[in-house]
């Protein structure tokens, strides 16, 4: 219990002196990105106790400006704005996060296995990399997701299906070098099956970059999450930013009143927060991770 | 040198037929049949058709066939140029199609050239004034608005240009119920409706391929060439276009047909957002009404269209770099004569 207890402290300091470390090294676009993207985190968390009003039903006369109660106004059937802002950044995040799990790991996966076992898996994967980077990935989606219903886990799905090729390339290249190293024939001459190498050795040894590139993923789901929302294929039951653009744009005469002051400049200001910070954090990250980048 | 070409083809071969089969997969992989939907029209699923109607309308349409015979017979059609028939629409697919691609191929077109334009001039400007003030706030703006999607920003453009300011049309390609004095009349109407999609659609575009021509031309201005060029007197004009941005080319064409696939994505949402009435405007509307022959072929024809890009690159490519052929052939070449942007940062993420 102790020992347990002494483990995760080690643990818990190890995270906190890397946190540090990275800290240092980002660049002040870096940093400021990053705390945007975790307050942004924490509104999704704690999203219940920000928002005083239902992000579903109305809670208020249609189309109210911003004050008086509600602090990002109203939309057209007086439905809350702030809360479904509150809300709608679990929507993304989820996206982001689920996206860029699945097609993180599937696509090192599958990169791995396409260095080390090489032959015919090396070239089928590859090729097929090739093919998924000329797709024009949006066409396809739209056509996905109006075939197979816009819930929020096809959306991911098929997010996942078509963002899994760049990471593939990337570990590809790594694992190539990797598996040139001493410890990894020695490992394998002992008799370390695939699997085996795959946890012991390459995905630790590939994590930092993989993270780097997962964040890149995220921010590319979040994209084209919205996106989709935006042309009407989001989860209806799930209100995110794209939605409600989509809401917004769509009702009409909106450039001619001044509802767009709040109803479209609201989500549109979070969605562009969220995604330039996403991208700027990831670039930063990249400079970090790859100092032979660095301008 | 060609048969490095062919050796590409089977490839895009094979893509398109994924794309095809894919097509094919899609509307026979969902739940129920057509006829439910067709006869659902109007929002609600009923059962309008009889179980003997139905058989008929499945012989009729050959859906009760083995699936390998539809699938040859599918192809057929598309041989024919043939994309099947809408049912909201009640007219020809590819004459629908037709009739909107001129207006995506002109934003997709222009917006292709303006970027590549303004790319290679202020990724030039870039690399010869590295790391000073004027080109750290070029680089910080290029990131971001390479960042942010094209439809973000053709949303901020419409407010600000067109519904604010009044600059632009809000909607539409060309001024309908208008009498034109002349052509050019009619042709400057065109580009003032096109103005703002084209701009949202460089503007996103843009930003990659100042990264590209920035790196690439910071590799090439250390390269021995260029201090010859120097030495032999040359002035810097002619250094910089025809020795140095002449070699920066060739990843840039590459990048552009890479691209090409989010151009079109682009294209179809910044479509959206300006009410141009593209391809992209018309697939939202099969989606909203859930036109699936009419979506399928908007489909196919954008990623048949995205994949010749592609492929017109990789023969331009070829054709522009003799360094390709001799590579190909001594299989190995001393360092300094490698194709360069190939450690571009923005390359492989």
């Amino acid at each position: 219990m102790q020992e347990a207890l002494l483990k995760l402290k080690n643990y818990l300091l190890r995270i906190f002196i890397l946190a540090g470390l990275l800290w240092s090294r980002l660049s002040p676009t870096g940093r400021a990105a990053l705390l945007i993207l975790m307050l942004l985190v924490l509104t999704a968390l704690f999203a219940p106790l920000l928002a005083w009003h239902p992000p579903d039903v109305s809670s208020g006369p249609a189309l109210t400006p911003p004050g008086d109660g509600h602090l990002m106004g109203t939309d057209d059937l007086g439905v809350d704005l702030w809360a479904m802002i509150v809300f709608g950044a679990r929507v993304s995040i989820i996206v982001g996060l689920g996206t860029a799990l699945l097609a993180g790991l599937g696509g090192s996966i599958a990169g791995i296995a396409s260095a080390y076992k090489g032959g015919w898996m090396d070239r089928v994967i590859m090729r097929l990399v090739d093919i998924m980077i000329v797709l024009p990935d949006l066409p396809v989606m739209i056509v996905l997701a109006a075939f197979f219903g816009p819930s929020l886990s096809n959306i991911i799905i098929v997010l996942a299906l078509f963002s899994w090729s760049r990471p593939a390339r990337l570990i590809r290249a790594q694992t190539l070098s990797l598996k040139e190293q001493p410890y990894v024939k020695m490992a394998a001459h002992y008799g370390g099956g695939f699997f085996y190498l795959l946890f012991r050795h390459f995905l630790p040894e590939l994590l930092p970059l993989l993270l780097v590139n997962m964040i890149r993923l995220a921010g590319m789901a979040i994209i084209a999450e919205a996106s989709l929302a935006f042309l009407g294929l989001g989860d209806p039951t799930s209100r995110s930013w794209g939605l409600i653009i989509n809401h917004a744009v769509n009702f009409s005469g909106i450039y001619f009143t001044p509802f767009w002051q709040w109803w479209l400049l609201y989500p549109w200001l979070f969605l562009t927060l969220l995604v330039t910070s996403l991208a700027l954090l990831g670039r930063d990250l990249e400079r970090v991770a790859d100092p032979r980048l660095s301008s | 040198m060609i048969s490095e070409t062919l050796k590409r083809i089977p490839e895009y071969l094979l893509a398109i037929l994924i794309i095809i089969t894919l097509n094919f997969a899609l509307p026979r992989m969902m739940p129920g049949d057509p006829f439910l939907q067709i006869s659902g029209a109007g929002g609600e699923v009923g059962d309008a058709y009889t179980a003997e109607q139905r058989e008929y309308f499945m012989a009729y349409y050959g859906l009760d066939r083995p699936a390998g015979e539809q699938f040859i017979t599918y192809l057929g059609e598309l041989s024919r140029g043939d994309l099947g028939f809408s049912y909201y629409y009640k007219e020809s697919v590819s004459n629908m199609i037709l009739r909107r691609l001129p207006w995506t191929l002109l934003l997709v077109s222009a917006a292709t050239a303006i970027s590549l334009g303004a790319g290679m001039a202020l990724g030039s400007f870039a690399a010869w004034r590295r790391g000073r003030r004027s080109e750290r706030l070029t680089y910080l703006m290029m990131v971001v608005f390479g960042e942010i999607p094209a439809f973000l920003v053709g949303l901020f453009l419409l407010v600000l240009l067109a519904a604010g300011l009044g600059l632009f049309p809000l909607a539409g390609a060309m001024s309908h119920y208008t009498q034109f004095d002349s052509y050019g009349a009619q042709l400057a109407d065109i580009m003032h409706h096109a103005a703002l999609p084209v701009l949202t659609l460089s503007l996103a575009r843009t930003g990659s391929l100042f990264l590209l021509v920035r790196n690439s031309l910071g590799t090439i201005l250390t390269r021995d060439y260029m201090r010859t060029a120097r030495a032999k007197g040359l002035n810097e004009r002619r250094i910089r276009w025809r020795h140095a941005m002449r070699n920066a080319l060739l990843p840039l064409i590459t990048r552009t047909a890479m691209q090409m696939g989010a151009m079109v994505g682009g294209a179809v949402l910044v479509e959206n957002v300006f009410n141009y009435p593209g391809l992209g405007q018309l697939m939202y509307d099969a989606v909203f009404v859930r036109d699936y022959p009419l979506l399928q072929g908007i489909f196919l024809v954008l990623a048949i269209t995205v994949l010749a890009a592609n492929l017109l690159a990789d023969l331009l490519y070829k054709r522009l770099d003799p360094r390709i052929a001799a590579e190909v052939k001594k299989q190995s070449t001393g360092p300094g004569i490698k194709p360069v942007g190939t450690g571009g940062r923005n390359e492989d993420l």
